[in-house]
């Protein structure tokens, strides 16, 4: 028996369905079909009345769950590719982000947001959009890298009383196996060790964390112990554990799939400079993708994003200083 | 077989990198132990990366004209399992499969929005483009601990030490800066050696001169005759000391134009308020400089009783806390060592340090008896921060001291 | 269902005048005639300086139109979502006038505690959403609150309510929720005050349909006009509207056609508006003829009315010298926290 990253997220909506009966499922493709990449298969079946089609009004779908949650549900909605959510992005940052804060009335809907790179995707089925809304006061942004991530975060997401924006990256969907899902180890705001190291620390999240592992194990034998840092939730930020992380390496490269301009690892390099400047011994360095668009053809994304190549040839520069 | 990385070698002590001029193999070209691989050269030499034992060239990661970090992979050498171990690099490990991403390949399932291919998206070939970074400049002409980075001077403000410790660190980092763990390997180096805690006074001194030094300083000499000076002595009561002299013939020479004393700040000089003389008293593991206030007002003799109360007082460490008022020169008669010349430097407060070496009988030419005369001649120098006073100022000033002490009775 | 949008207006006929409907028209005059005099109270706060910081958006001309909708609701039961000219509304769900007069002060003690202001101002909990500046973006907010009623079993009778402008429903989000309430059939009324300008921009250069209720058709909802100057005829009109939702009718559209008396905001002297449009039935004064009508009808003597004024007066001259006694926020008590768990507050970085 094994788990993909897909079927953890399936299988944690169905126990959310499960536990609790204020919860739904609303998106586009979602009920019958399933969803476009099949993360609510059978569903609408084991939960009558609870898993719902929607039009293709993302603005809509949105201030719909807003409404819902006000009214004490904890709807799920499904954004069928993270691009699309720009279209409801009004109702998220303008009316779910300040809903608590303007009325005192919490506001715990999660939306899932398919996230990233896949060859031949193109620029509208590839982004990342995790900087974006982390900019806006009021939300939780969660970007989970491993199986067990992908399950337990996404239900503690339905489980927390403000909206969380959920980044679950299409690569590992299918890529990502675990034998079984673990026990839920880390709460959300919680950064994760994902591999020990003395020499640097990159910290990344999502699928950038086994990109970064791979370019470690490619530097062990270059005789380079890399501290990796997995984030899991890109807002709250786990500051101390970035920090801790610089304090035992000295050096810091961040890493994120997203466009360069700002973002999270922008945000990463601003904390470690601001709050740990006397722990680095060397320029914190960033890695992202180009700042194009994402582009379609294979030779082409595989050059506009970070790899375990490039990740190391940013490592070598790194530990050259 | 099994596959082992070709790596940039330690080629000296300090060398960090070393660029790779030629590339002497090809792929698949089997190669000799010891055969040479590639040229490289460092800052120092040229000279050849070879083989570590039999074995065929892999893929060559290395170009030319690109420097290399020490331990970097240059190539990959395919050599035969009692190679790899007779280099001691033990049986192959189990390969970690990377946890992440088992390349399962049930894509093929319903309606996919997108094609599932474990070849297009895992790259394991050497970058097309150079990704996009920040850059890391090395600071330009960086050699030696000149650049210290944000860690290294909050571990060294830990430890209380100055850029000047790192003096004999040898730096790995870019451009030959010293890193944190270069400087933690001289931390434990030092371990070894016996160490002693230095004295408050030590501590005081080292404090005083690396502030002092941060200046251009230089030094002016002229050799002086001490007959005279020796021979008002002689009838002095009290008697001074030499030193004392030489304060006096020095605070008179500034009372003449003060603005050898003067400080350079910004862009202005900034003018002594009263014309103080410290003079260098030796004590136990160290110096204090006691300080004559307006020497220029009070004849000789009448300063011999300060005087010797300031000297009593230095040796007692009981000196009158003046820091409020420090002197504008100091003298140090370091001709009571026996020592004929030297360049003193002054107080970092201070502009000037006038010193007086040992004297000496010397032949003299006498133009008024036409042969040689015994005279008593010392060396006097004068040590001061060139961006106040040039050579010919502070050779004036020289001159001027020196003709007052050979005219005592003007002190 | 039969879908039917009426493009001629709705009109109160005799008939209509039940006494149900005369107590029904009496509470409305009464509370568009709160809502004028505390909003022109406003206006002058607003003149004067000082006190009010930010706009003041009056509802001039739209009251009969705004509480013929809010006196159908039944606060507690129903979900209302008001807009910018939506005060006479707002009295008839029952949002007590403290609550305006704290939130455009930016009392402590009002439902925004001064992290909001003027208009965007609501208690969601009790039903009244608290509307954000995007325009078309509350419409889904009140369908998502009957939705999740439905699912859990509690709709009931109840229905949803909001109000937008002729401007308004230009925006993408509108379109987008109004087609998935008609989708979901939703109990859902949706009051559109055609006041011809948003802000200054003519109906002409906003729609090209002949008239808004047109739309109603394409999205598979009933739509009727109705001449919101007249309170008879918008009564008539929302009763009929909001008894077709509660019976399972789904969304309903009403168009009402009127000109806005004020500027967009008090800022704003509406010098736009040509002086021939000023003179056109639809820019008649709905509380004036709202009295007349009353009068004409025997439903409210001279002396009653006036009675009636007097109080209305003094109930909002002593709740804007209450409020004006009342905390502002200090911003060294204020919890600078945007998530309702503490725990995932992030560190503060005071400079």
């Amino acid at each position: 028996m094994s788990i993909t990253y897909l079927e953890a997220i399936r299988e944690a909506q169905y126990e959310a369905l499960r536990h609790d009966p204020s919860v739904f499922l609303y998106g586009q493709d979602i009920a019958t079909f399933g969803g476009a990449f099949k993360a609510t298969k059978n569903l609408s079946k084991e939960f009558p009345n609870r898993v719902f089609d929607a039009p293709i009004s993302e603005d809509a779908m949105v201030g719909m769950a807003i409404g819902a949650a006000v009214e004490g549900a904890r709807p799920i909605i499904e954004m069928q590719f993270a691009d699309f959510s720009s279209v409801g992005f009004n109702q998220i940052v303008n009316q779910a982000a300040t809903l608590y804060w303007r009325t005192n009335v919490p506001c715990p809907i999660t939306i899932r947001m398919p996230s990233g790179g896949t060859a031949g995707s193109g620029p509208f089925h590839s982004q990342s959009m995790e900087a974006i809304y982390s900019h806006y006061p009021g939300l939780v942004i969660v970007a989970p890298a491993t199986v067990e991530d992908a399950y337990w975060m996404l239900l503690d997401s339905v489980k927390l009383n403000d909206p969380v924006i959920y980044c679950e990256h299409k690569f590992l969907y299918y890529h990502l196996k675990a034998e079984q899902i673990g026990d839920r180890e880390l709460p959300i705001g919680k950064a994760r060790i994902a591999r020990p190291g003395r020499h640097a620390t990159i910290v990344t999240y999502s699928a950038m964390v086994h990109e970064a592992l791979r370019a470690a194990e490619e530097l062990q034998l270059d005789g380079y112990q890399i501290e990796v840092v997995d984030l899991r939730s890109v807002k709250p930020m786990d500051t101390d554990t970035i920090l801790a992380s610089v304090a035992r390496t000295g050096r810091l490269l961040a890493l994120g799939e997203a466009f360069p301009w700002g973002g999270v690892t922008a945000e990463v390099i601003a904390r470690v400079t601001s709050e740990g400047f006397h722990l680095l011994d060397a320029p914190p360095m960033r890695l992202n993708s180009k700042d194009t668009p994402i582009p379609y053809h294979p030779n082409l994304w595989k050059s506009h994003r970070p790899t375990t190549s490039t990740i190391a040839a940013a490592l070598r520069r790194l530990l050259r200083y | 077989m099994r596959t082992i990385p070709i790596l940039m070698p330690q080629l000296g002590e300090s060398i960090a990198e070393a660029t790779i001029l030629r590339i002497l193999v090809k792929p698949g070209q089997a190669v000799e132990a010891g055969s040479d691989l590639f040229e490289v050269e460092t800052n120092k030499a040229a000279m050849a990366v070879t083989a570590p034992c039999a074995g065929t060239i892999g893929h060559i990661v290395a170009t030319t004209q690109t420097s290399y970090a020490v331990g970097s992979t240059l190539a990959a050498f395919e050599v035969t399992e009692e190679n790899a171990q007779s280099l001691g690099l033990g049986a192959e490990a189990q390969k970690p499969e990377a946890s992440a991403a088992p390349r399962t390949g049930n894509a093929q399932v319903e309606n996919l929005h997108f094609k599932i291919d474990d070849n297009d998206v895992i790259s394991t070939r050497q970058p097309t483009v150079e990704p996009v970074v920040g850059g890391l400049p090395v600071p330009a002409g960086a050699t030696g601990a000149s650049y210290i980075s944000p860690r290294m001077r909050a571990r060294m403000l830990e430890l209380g030490l100055n850029a000047s410790d790192l003096a004999g660190v040898p730096g790995t980092g870019a451009g030959g800066r010293v890193t944190v763990e270069d400087f933690e390997a001289f931390l434990r180096a030092l371990e070894q050696h016996r160490m002693t805690p230095a004295s408050p006074m030590r501590i005081a001194v080292a404090d005083s001169m690396r502030r002092s030094w941060t200046r251009p300083l230089a030094t002016v000499g002229s050799p002086v005759m001490l007959d005279a000076l020796l021979a008002h002595r002689k009838k002095a009561d009290p008697k001074p000391g030499p030193a004392l002299y030489a304060i006096r013939a020095l605070a008179l020479a500034l009372a003449e134009n003060t603005a050898f004393a003067g400080r350079l700040v910004g862009n202005r000089i900034v003018h002594p308020l009263a014309i103080d003389i410290g003079f260098a008293v030796e004590v136990d593991d160290g110096v204090m400089v006691p300080t004559l206030r307006e020497v220029e007002k009070t004849p000789l003799v009448k300063l011999v009783p300060t005087y010797n109360k300031l000297v009593e007082q230095a040796r007692a460490r009981r000196l009158p806390n003046d820091v409020n008022r420090p002197g504008i020169a100091t003298v140090t008669n370091f001709g009571t060592f026996g020592i004929v010349w030297a360049t003193p430097i002054p107080l970092p407060e201070q502009n000037l340090v006038l010193g007086l070496g040992a004297g000496s009988k010397v032949p003299h030419w006498s133009d008024e008896v036409k042969q040689f005369i015994p005279v008593t001649e010392a060396e006097l120098t004068l040590s001061f921060d060139h961006r106040v006073l040039d050579g010919g100022g502070a050779g004036r000033l020289l001159k001027r001291v020196a003709e007052l002490l050979q005219k005592p009775e003007l002190l | 269902m039969c879908l039917v949008a009426l493009a001629s207006p709705i009109n109160c006929v005799e008939t209509d005048l039940t006494a149900d409907f005369r107590d029904q028209f009496l509470l409305c005059y009464q509370h568009m005639l709160l809502a004028r005099v505390l909003e022109e109270k406003l206006g002058s706060l607003y003149r004067a300086g000082g006190r009010i910081v930010g706009g003041v958006y009056l509802g001039k001309g739209q009251e009969a139109f705004s509480a013929a909708l809010g006196v159908q609701l039944r606060k507690g039961k129903d979900i209302y979502g008001p807009l910018i000219r939506d005060q006479a509304g707002r009295i008839a769900f029952g949002e007590p006038i403290l609550d305006c007069v704290r939130t455009y002060l930016g009392a402590v003690t009002g439902p925004m505690r001064g992290r909001d202001g003027n208009i965007h101002r609501g208690r969601p909990k009790e039903g009244l959403l608290a509307m954000i500046s995007h325009l078309g973006s509350l419409l889904s907010v009140v369908a998502g609150g009957l939705f999740a009623r439905r699912l859990a079993g509690t709709l009931g009778d109840s229905i949803g309510a909001t109000s937008i402008g002729d401007g308004g429903t230009s925006t993408g989000a509108f379109h987008e929720a109004l087609n998935m309430a008609a989708v979901e059939k939703l109990p859902i009324v949706v009051s559109v005050a055609n006041n011809q300008y948003a802000y200054s921009t003519p109906n002409t250069r906003q729609y090209a349909c002949e008239n808004l209720v047109d739309r109603a058709v394409g999205y598979g909802v009933s739509g009727m006009v109705v001449d919101a100057t007249d309170l008879a005829s918008c009564l008539k009109a929302f009763r009929a509207a909001v008894a077709q939702a509660r019976s399972g009718g789904g969304p309903q559209m009403i168009v009402g056609t009127l000109l806005r008396l004020a500027g967009h905001g008090e800022h704003d002297d509406a010098s736009y508006i040509p002086d021939q449009k000023r003179r056109d039935p639809s820019a008649r004064d709905c509380l004036q003829v709202a009295e007349d009508f009353a009068r004409d009808h025997g439903w409210m003597s001279s002396a009653e009315l006036r009675d009636f004024n007097e109080e209305v007066r003094r109930t909002v001259d002593l709740t804007i010298s209450k409020v004006s006694k009342e905390p502002t926020p200090d911003p060294f008590k204020e919890k600078w926290q945007a998530l309702s768990c503490a725990d995932l507050v992030e560190g503060q970085h005071e400079a």
